[in-house]
């Protein structure tokens, strides 16, 4: 496919942000306007007294309902040692049954109801979503409340799922972008637990059979009214959606565990990580240390901006490296949203390994002119624009506006970030730009990751 | 002047004649914020010259990623940027699709732009060195090295269609990139790109001016006559013909198997067959039998499927994608990579002596569960629940307007005016009967092909054992295997002697693939 093949560097690279930033830039102003704010439904929300919050979003899909989990636990909680990879590895523990449906019930009942479901996880949260029969939103709410209370597994099917985790890193592992993805982590984080990546570090995941007991635990701290959003878009209503909540969820005992996350001291110098690897084209990431997503303030806005003007395919960096002159396959940057501080990557695939260090040079000078001169007026109202119609095209069916307000949620809890964030990017000046790049994209914050056949990196 | 006049007329008669023709798919949707345009040309990978192999998807990228009506490529994405409008093309086997969207306001300032890359590509020297050097790496290097799993797929149509249009990589092979001239894609533009192989496609809150113009500007398209070239058929494999792609460094080993498959969405027997396969191997479902067999109970890997048709990117599509629609056919299986022999001693001591990994033993259980099928046919219980599945997951396929307009097209190429609306209907109206006549009629497990990427450790042992038929008994580690049930592991050991029809196994090291 023509698609995947142009995106083959970049979807493989990006993948690593997670940032759904980039899938949702294909929309409303017409929209955006009558509101006031990017999304052009009402959001509902309401709470449980046991802190659970139920969201719902009525929207135009007659007979068509997402119902979503955000589960607000991630590799970012693995803060103990030798239990990395876990918050993933529970994700897959959670499809194996409890005493009222055992695991092939379980199965059946998934079957019944004729849905696209599935769960994944990220560095911050896990996510346990459904789309189908509205009709069915009641039975959904019943399979799922019977599982995040009463997950119940043996220890035989816990240790069999391990083989499947080690599956998937199997299945991962074969893309030498992941693997400098990993090392990129471990170096640019000494202390905070983004050091690993969601699937965990290889010997945890070799150990995860042997960490049954520890499973019920993490399913006792995390598995809990207030680390979890409910979440419906599509034909539902908010009467309807909050009353199926109390039925289902409202007896759900509230926890009391909270995770303390290791802060990253400031770094101080450039870091350095390679990986020798010929099998394919040369490539290397600049990661900066970025801010954690607010909703408030405006660095990761700016950021955001800087990001599509410096970095995007209308870029004059992209127009030089890779148009003109043809030494880059891809480039690509941006900042992943983060609950605690992430980083900001720009990353490049290059036609020859040798001019790694030119277009190394030629990054530097964007960004050095963005910090002593600013950006152009009319490029930022036109990014601004970019960003807004590119979201408003994005959300056309309940399971792409469930998509999105899940981000949000796993990064405040509250899915009103998104119109807030939204109206952060109108107000985004020059200035603003300048001091982001000025204060977030320094040497000393930066990773700089290479791949190549070489057995030292080409930039170091 | 009579005869201007008389010439005027007949001119205009051609063109409505051509108009027409035209097929358009329509799917007003006053709601909708945006309009979203398809082309298609029915053309894809199959036209391509032979020895210039990739030479279609390398004429839809100049027209995607390049100049065209005197604006550079980065001036047309210049002017979209602020409108968040977007364009691009996928090439398939039999089609190539380009898909337009724009927010509804900026219809008529982003609609000279589509004009502009189908009508007047300028096919600048400049665009044409970037893009085949992105091509000849992907062909080079890429496809070898970023996913086992889709290198097994490609690799597997390579074997199956041997010798046929169908065979090549969509990008070509790397001899074929290396000879494609600028000249060869302007004379391929021309020819296979045409007014005469063109469908179109619309959806969202457009005018009928607009759809006017667009049937009015694809008539201005080449008029080189164009004939339509048959897809080449599966070749009929002399037992299980085996391809093991040795690489170095390989994790795992990806398994994937084809065989030919006469019907397609455009017979009525084939929803009997997907009630057969969604029981069987729907994609990344957990209650299908394969997945239950292999992940479920043996913790083998991530995930085992079957398809009884193309689905693109699987790796990353949750539900089929349109766009990809294929009249020649084949079904497969899908084994996500397996442990090596490498990695089990990496993780297990008690496992240090194993030779090969588990390749061998899932390839034989997923063949015995088609066999078994085939035997026993599926069960009543069975057939009614995957029957009110698929029903209703069958209309998850066509959410938002991109996707219902895909589907919708993808319907006329096979002769059908909506595809998912007659799939209800043939689903609700299938028998078991009928189900399991067409599992007797259109599986079986002694003559296909297998592809297996893996590592250059154990692809000698590997083919070994595969041609040698022998046995392959299930590696577990103890910490699995002592939680067992003593069915599962009575059933192990049928597995690892199941007899395979082997005909031939070859290996291949991965630098010969795609040449």
């Amino acid at each position: 496919m023509l698609k995947q093949f142009l995106l083959v560097g970049g979807a493989l690279l990006l993948a690593s942000c997670a940032s759904p930033k980039l899938a949702q830039e294909t929309g409303s102003l017409a929209m955006v306007s009558a509101s006031n704010k990017i999304l052009p439904y009402p959001i509902y929300q309401h709470k449980l007294s046991n802190g659970l919050n139920v969201v719902t979003v009525p929207f135009d899909s007659p007979g068509l309902a997402s119902f979503y989990i955000v589960t607000r636990v991630g590799a970012r909680n693995e803060v103990e040692p030798g239990v990395t990879g876990f918050a993933h590895f529970f994700e897959h523990m959670m499809f194996r049954g409890t005493d009222k449906y055992p695991k092939e019930a379980y199965s059946e009942a998934l079957k019944s109801i004729g849905a696209a479901a599935n769960a994944n996880t990220t560095q911050d949260r896990t996510l346990y979503h459904m789309t189908g029969n509205a009709e069915k939103l009641e039975y959904m709410f019943e399979l799922e409340s019977d599982r995040f209370m009463n997950l119940n597994y043996s220890e035989h099917d816990f240790k069999t799922e391990a083989g499947a985790v080690k599956g998937e890193y199997t299945k991962n592992s074969a893309s030498p972008y992941q693997q400098v993805y990993e090392r990129q982590q471990e170096t640019a984080y000494n202390t905070h637990t983004y050091s690993h990546t969601t699937m965990g570090y290889f010997n945890d995941i070799v150990d995860m059979p042997n960490q049954f007991a520890y499973s019920k635990t993490f399913f006792e701290r995390y598995y809990r009214p207030e680390y979890n959003t409910i979440l419906v878009v599509g034909d539902a209503t908010p009467a309807e959606v909050n009353a199926l909540a109390q039925k289902y969820f409202g007896h759900w005992q509230k926890g009391s565990y909270v995770s303390t996350i290791p802060v990253e001291p400031e770094q101080n110098e450039t870091r350095y990580v390679h990986l020798q690897n010929d099998s394919i084209p040369a490539y290397f990431s600049m990661s900066y240390k970025a801010p954690a997503f607010s909703d408030s303030k405006i660095d990761m806005p700016a950021l955001d901006v800087l990001a599509s003007m410096v970095f995007s395919n209308t870029s004059d960096l992209y127009k030089k490296l890779i148009i003109e002159e043809q030494k880059v396959r891809f480039i690509g940057g941006g900042a992943g949203d983060s609950v605690d501080p992430g980083l900001f990557s720009i990353q490049v695939s290059m036609v020859n390994k040798d001019d790694m260090a030119y277009v190394k040079n030629e990054i530097e000078k964007a960004i050095a002119k963005v910090q002593i001169q600013g950006v152009d007026q009319a490029l930022l109202d036109r990014t601004k624009s970019h960003l807004k119609y590119g979201f408003a095209m994005g959300i056309d069916t309940p399971s792409a506006i469930a998509e999105s307000l899940s981000h949000y949620i796993q990064l405040t809890g509250d899915p009103e970030s998104i119109n807030r964030l939204y109206a952060l990017y109108d107000q985004v000046s020059v200035a603003d730009v300048q001091n982001a790049a000025q204060q977030y994209l320094k040497p000393e914050h930066l990773t700089i990751a290479t791949i190549s056949d070489a057995a030292t990196g080409e930039l170091q | 002047m009579k005869f201007i006049y008389q010439l005027t007329i007949s001119l205009l008669l051609l063109l409505s004649s051509i108009v027409q023709a035209l097929e358009v798919s329509e799917l007003p949707q006053a709601n909708a914020n945006k309009v979203v345009i398809k082309v298609r040309f029915d053309n894809g990978s199959i036209v391509d010259p032979k020895g210039k192999e990739g030479l279609t998807y390398a004429t839809a990228a100049m027209l995607a990623s390049g100049g065209a009506g005197g604006m550079s490529y980065a001036q047309l994405q210049d002017k979209m940027y602020p409108w968040a409008a977007s364009y691009d093309v996928v090439v398939d086997k039999q089609i190539s699709t380009f898909t337009f969207a724009v927010p509804v306001k900026f219809v008529e300032q982003f609609y000279p732009l589509v004009q502009a890359i189908l009508l007047h590509p300028d096919f600048l020297e400049q665009d044409f060195t970037r893009l085949m050097k992105g091509q000849q790496n992907y062909v080079d290097q890429v496809v070898r090295a970023s996913s086992d799993e889709d290198y097994s797929k490609f690799a597997l149509e390579n074997q199956l269609f041997r010798g046929g249009n169908m065979a090549h990589l969509l990008t070509g092979t790397s001899q074929s990139v290396a000879s494609i001239r600028l000249a060869d894609i302007k004379a391929h533009y021309h020819k296979v790109f045409t007014r005469h192989n063109v469908s179109l496609g619309i959806a969202g809150n457009y005018s009928t001016t607009l759809l006017t113009q667009l049937k009015n500007d694809l008539a201005q398209l080449s008029d080189a006559p164009y004939v339509a070239v048959q897809p080449s058929q599966p070749r009929a494999a002399k037992g299980i013909e085996v391809e093991i792609i040795s690489k170095q460094d390989a994790f795992g080993s990806a398994v994937f198997t084809g065989a030919a498959l006469p019907i397609t969405r455009a017979n009525d027997d084939f929803a009997a067959l997907m009630i057969a396969n969604s029981w069987m191997g729907e994609h990344r479902k957990s209650y299908s039998r394969l997945y239950q067999k292999l992940r479920e109970t043996r913790s083998m890997n991530y995930g085992d499927y079957s398809y009884i048709e193309w689905y693109n990117n699987g790796g990353g599509n949750q539900l089929p994608p349109s766009g990809v629609p294929r009249a020649s056919n084949y079904w497969s299986i899908w084994l996500r990579p397996v442990q090596i022999a490498q990695q089990l001693h990496a993780q297990y001591p008690e496992l240090a002596e194993v030779k090969i990994g588990h390749a061998h033993f899932a390839l034989r259980l997923a063949l015995r569960e088609f066999s078994l099928l085939i035997q026993n046919g599926m069960s009543a219980d069975d057939f009614a629940a995957t029957k009110t599945f698929l029903r209703s997951y069958t209309k998850l396929y066509a959410q938002g307007p991109e996707q219902q307009l895909g589907w919708l097209m993808d319907s006329a190429f096979y002769g059908r005016s909506n595809y998912l609306v007659e799939l209800d209907k043939l689903l609700a109206d299938v028998s078991l009967d009928q189900v399991n006549q067409a599992i007797r009629q259109y599986w079986q497990v002694n003559n296909l092909f297998v592809t297996i990427v893996t590592d250059n450790s154990e692809a000698q042992a590997l083919a070994d054992s595969l041609t040698n038929n022998t046995p392959s008994p299930m590696s577990y580690s103890t910490l699995v295997k002592s939680g067992l049930s003593p069915e599962i592991l009575a059933e192990d050991e049928i597995v690892a002697n199941f007899k395979l029809n082997i005909g031939k196994v070859t290996l291949v090291p991965s630098a010969d693939t795609f040449k």
